[in-house]
């Protein structure tokens, strides 16, 4: 019942995102497609296509482009005392309309001229109460990123938590341009993740009529292949939070799992009450025989029961509230959000979840009280038959079989997955090396970081690139072979590295030899990806031309990589092309000793302290970035591995009370056996069979389904185990010595009775 | 065969003791038939499963084809148990899983007789009992007269030494009790030991020799000719 709690919770939870806007039905995201060889999608547009949909067409009331600085550094200056804040949510930049279109509502300022000039900024109560101790904030200014400064011209309601839109400062659209580095307003050939557009469409437009409209923007605005390529479409608020073909957080099919394995539980838990409850019955017959004799109908007794029930039940949800309460903290801490009870749904759903609990579990019991012949009864002579006998036990305990055992299955699946997954060849190496971020990277800054980083002892290499080999942030673009007319059909990825990259990282050369040290893009490093998707051995393609991006990129192929992950075990390989472009180092890469790793971090704190003096320090080492491509599947992991505990140990009971059900009317045929000659290795086997047969049944409809779950699963990910026999019969030998361990208590209490005994009612 | 000397019983709750067999001393020969009688709770049961190694005595001695088996731990008279002696119940104690075939292969498979020869002694004892009609009904599909049949092919089919019968006409109406008095009376001529325990005098008729017991101690011993 708790778990039913906490998982409502979560469910609820994941549904109310983004659901307290006006008129959520007609908010929607623009996003963009390509068509090519396979469907590519991406959250976000180029940036022309907010402003193109509000001036072309009339469907939008409100149009409004958003472009986030994801992680931004904010500055804040009180007389001579300079405060520094690293804002993980960032800074969005957003048109005027935003927070018209959303329900972010102000409580100081006024929302008419929000954003109409450049350098305004709007903060929740939060931010403010963090930066200035007040939100009284009107007219103070903050720095972003050590560039524009912004003056506060309203303050927000603090957001809530159920929103994808969780950024807690905005500032004005039009100041973008101060940022030279991301992009420009008229670009229709580039996407940049953080440039998004939203849109309120006219009461009465439809998505489909929206779309149509936007179908003929590629056709305006793209040449040739390309404006069949390109796509823009809606997307409503309501999929942003589900949707993974864009960018979401939660998927649906794991809420319906977390759903489906509450469900579970709380059947799991009604078996078992009516298998102890009927198992119970037979010591209540006196009691009903002589209720029946005073003249009580069998509707009373039935009543009697479920009221029994009841008082069973309710104390159970008393308890379950308060473990839920004590759980969801932890709950919260896992998923990394912030849940609270709504005590008004969650209490609907309490007592709708209790009426059903009370009934599914108590009338069956209660019916088979009330049938009961009162002679018989008063006679003690009703026998199993009377209570349902024992195949309907039998079936219960199959079914909480099998739930447990797909559960274990999961478990054993995604612990075998997350294990690949971290200790796999990624074809580069992670251990050792720290990710410095480098918010400057002129030649001069570049040249004196490398000449004091090296002279740190331990300090085995240093590189500067844009990011590790295997890195959330990856740059796509298209890739012309050759000098061939047409570009490929399929994008390539961009790295820019020196030329201590790849013996940083480990990478192996197959072919050709490693880039020369320079600050332009000169030669090519490219991966065995790239070669077999142009159908060329990488011998001979060193030597040959390539350009990228657009065509603005170009030079020979120097050198051929051996494959390594760009990202995680999600995504396939990409073709990827390594070239020396300093002004895109972004991150400086170093390679240590681990026997010095404190001096050696305290060294580079603080020389790039005294680098940048303006920003605030962060390091990352490689396997921990690395580690995070994983977070939900370790979430997940979490999950169900409790889960799978808790539906382990409400089996055991079950098949607790099924043996304790077997053994009572067994005790007279263990004395027979026994007094034939049995010993009571043979005797615990009359157990024992029952509930092999019982296991393998339940084995044999859990392990299909398991496996076609864990298929589903497993088909998220590119590159992954897979599904041997091991797993299956590792579940089933766990469960087998688990429920070994159950039954062998009680049965052995029957199997050391002395036959005089259960022989004696003669 | 059989011979006890001063051989006592206590049961004991927390508040009361009760003396079930109080040095009791007896014999039994090999080839005989005994009835034990006696009023309820005289310890006629509670003999016959000390004699069944069943259940151990409190003092005294048991000498089983002179063994000392007072002392017998468990698994050393259960050992004894499955080859020497066979059980006739009054309530049949047959299992109800189990067809009369399988209920009576039973004690053969507890001694470890191989397959091929159970089927064979099965199949010899039902028939000898007449019930092979019926090998592959379950007991409650038989009369209580049938399934007493089974219960002691069950009960021989090993050939044990002794056979103990507790009521064994008990729930039976007086045909069928007589016909399960004159299998006894067979078995006892083909040299079986037998005891059994009675409240019926009809049925200690069939005995060469009767003993009394009153609050667990012989009274009298009426030899039968």
């Amino acid at each position: 019942m708790a778990c039913g709690i906490l998982i409502f919770t979560l469910v609820t939870y994941h549904l109310s995102f983004d659901t307290f806007h006006k008129n959520p039905d007609r908010i929607y995201r623009f996003v963009t497609e390509w068509h090519d060889d396979e469907i590519d999608r991406s959250s976000s547009v180029p940036m022309p296509v907010g402003t193109a949909f509000r001036t072309d067409f009339s469907l939008g009331q409100i149009t409004a482009r958003t472009f986030l600085m994801g992680n931004s550094l904010v500055t804040i200056n009180q007389g001579n005392d300079v405060k520094k804040f690293r804002e993980e949510n960032g800074v969005t930049f957003a048109e005027p309309g935003f927070l018209d279109i959303f329900n972010f509502p102000l409580i100081k300022g006024n929302s008419k001229e929000l954003f109409g000039k450049p350098k305004q900024a709007v903060v929740t109560e939060k931010v403010a109460f963090k930066f200035f101790g007040t939100t009284d904030v009107i007219g103070k200014v903050i720095k972003v990123e050590n560039k524009t400064q912004f003056t506060i011209v309203g303050v927000l309601k603090n957001i809530p938590a159920n929103t994808d839109l969780n950024t807690e400062i905005y500032v004005s659209y039009g100041s973008l341009i101060d940022y030279d580095a991301f992009g420009n307003d008229k670009n229709w050939g580039g996407v940049m993740s953080s440039s998004k557009a939203y849109t309120l469409l006219q009461p009465g437009v439809t998505r489909a009529a929206a779309d149509m409209a936007l179908a003929q923007l590629p056709k305006k605005h793209f040449t040739g292949r390309d404006a069949s390529v390109w796509k823009f479409k809606l997307q409503p608020l309501s999929d942003v939070h589900f949707n993974t073909e864009f960018d979401a957080y939660a998927s649906k099919t794991y809420l319906w799992a977390l759903f489906f394995i509450g469900l579970f539980l709380i059947i799991t838990a009604c078996v078992n009450f009516v298998n102890l409850a009927t198992a119970q019955a037979l010591n209540r017959a006196k009691e009903v025989g002589i209720r029946k004799v005073m003249g009580s109908l069998p509707y009373q007794l039935f009543w009697q029961f479920i009221a029994e029930t009841a008082i069973i039940t309710l104390v159970g949800v008393i308890v379950a509230v308060g473990l839920a309460e004590l759980f969801l903290p932890m709950l919260n801490g896992l998923f990394k959000t912030e849940m609270d009870f709504h005590w008004m749904q969650l209490s609907l759903f309490i007592v709708f979840a209790t009426v059903v609990v009370i009934f599914l579990s108590g009338s069956y019991p209660g019916l088979v009280l009330a049938r009961f012949q009162p002679i018989l009864a008063l006679k003690s002579k009703l026998s199993q038959k009377d209570v349902g006998g024992f195949s309907l036990r039998r079936v219960l305990v199959v079914t909480q079989f099998v739930i447990s055992q797909v559960l274990i299955i999961g478990s054993i699946v995604v612990v075998a997955q997350m294990r690949y997954a971290q200790t796999a060849d990624l074809g580069f190496k992670k251990d050792a090396i720290v990710l410095l971020p480098m918010p400057k990277n002129d030649k001069a800054t570049v040249g004196t970081m490398r000449n004091q980083l090296s002279g740190i002892p331990g300090v085995e290499s240093v590189t500067f690139c844009m990011g590790a080999p295997a890195s959330r942030s990856n740059s796509t673009t298209g890739i012309n072979y050759d000098n061939r007319a047409e570009d490929e059909h399929w994008g390539i990825n961009m790295k820019s590295a020196d030329d201590q990259y790849i013996s940083t990282f480990n990478i192996k050369l197959v072919a050709g030899r490693n880039v020369f040290a320079a600050d332009t893009v000169r030669e090519f490093l490219v991966n065995e990806t790239v070669a077999r998707k142009l159908g060329i051995q990488p011998k001979d393609l060193i030597g040959k031309k390539i350009a990228v991006n657009g065509g603005t990129i170009k030079g020979p192929v120097v050198g051929v990589v051996k494959d390594f992950y760009n990202h995680s075990f999600h995504s396939e390989i990409a073709p990827i092309c390594i070239m020396t472009q300093s002004d895109n180092y972004y991150t400086a890469a170093v390679k240590m000793d681990m026997r010095h790793a404190k001096e050696s971090l305290a060294a580079f704190e603080k020389i790039w302290s005294s680098t940048f003096p303006e920003e605030l320090y962060s390091y990352q080492f490689l396997d921990e970035s690395i580690a995070r491509f994983y977070e939900l599947d370790n979430t997940l992991l979490k999950l169900v591995e409790a889960f799978a505990a808790i539906a382990i140990i409400i089996s055991c009971l079950g098949l607790y009370g099924l043996v304790s059900f077997m053994a009572v009317p067994k005790t007279k045929e263990i004395g027979v056996r026994k007094v034939l000659g049995a010993n009571i290795g043979q005797v615990l086997w009359l157990f024992g069979k029952e509930f092999t047969y019982l296991l393998l049944i339940a084995f044999v409809i859990a392990a299909p389904l398991a496996g076609w779950a864990m298929h589903n699963y497993l088909q998220d990910f590119k590159y992954k185990i897979s599904l041997g026999p091991g797993i299956f019969l590792a579940a089933i030998a766990s469960t087998f010595v688990i429920a070994a361990i159950t039954v062998s208590y009680r049965a052995t209490i029957a199997a050391l009775t002395n036959p005089v005994k259960s022989l004696r009612s003669e | 065969m059989i011979k006890i000397t001063n051989l006592e019983k206590f049961y004991r709750t927390e508040e009361v003791e009760t003396i079930a067999l109080n040095k009791l001393s007896m014999e039994v020969k090999k080839g005989e038939f005994v009835a034990i009688m006696g009023p309820s709770g005289c310890g006629k049961s509670t003999l016959l499963n000390i004699l069944g190694l069943l259940d151990d005595p409190d003092a005294g001695s048991y000498l089983f084809n002179d063994i000392e088996v007072a002392d017998f731990n468990e698994r050393k008279r259960a050992d004894l148990r499955k080859h020497n002696i066979g059980f006739v119940f009054q309530s049949f104690n047959l299992i109800d899983e189990l067809t009369v075939f399988e209920n009576v292969e039973l004690p053969l498979i507890y001694t470890g007789v191989a397959a091929a020869d159970r089927v064979k002694k099965v199949e010899a004892v039902l028939d000898k009992m007449q019930i092979m009609h019926r090998r592959n009904h379950y007991p409650q599909q038989l009369s209580g007269g049938q399934q007493q049949r089974v219960a002691i092919a069950r009960a021989v089919v090993n050939t044990p030494k002794i056979i103990l019968a507790d009521e064994p006409t008990g729930n039976l109406d007086s045909s069928n009790g007589n016909d399960v008095m004159e299998l006894l009376t067979d078995l006892n001529e083909q040299g079986t030991t037998i005891i059994m325990v009675t409240h019926s005098e009809h049925d200690a008729r069939y005995s060469h020799r009767i003993i009394r017991l009153l609050d667990g101690q012989t009274v009298v011993e009426n030899i039968m000719i």
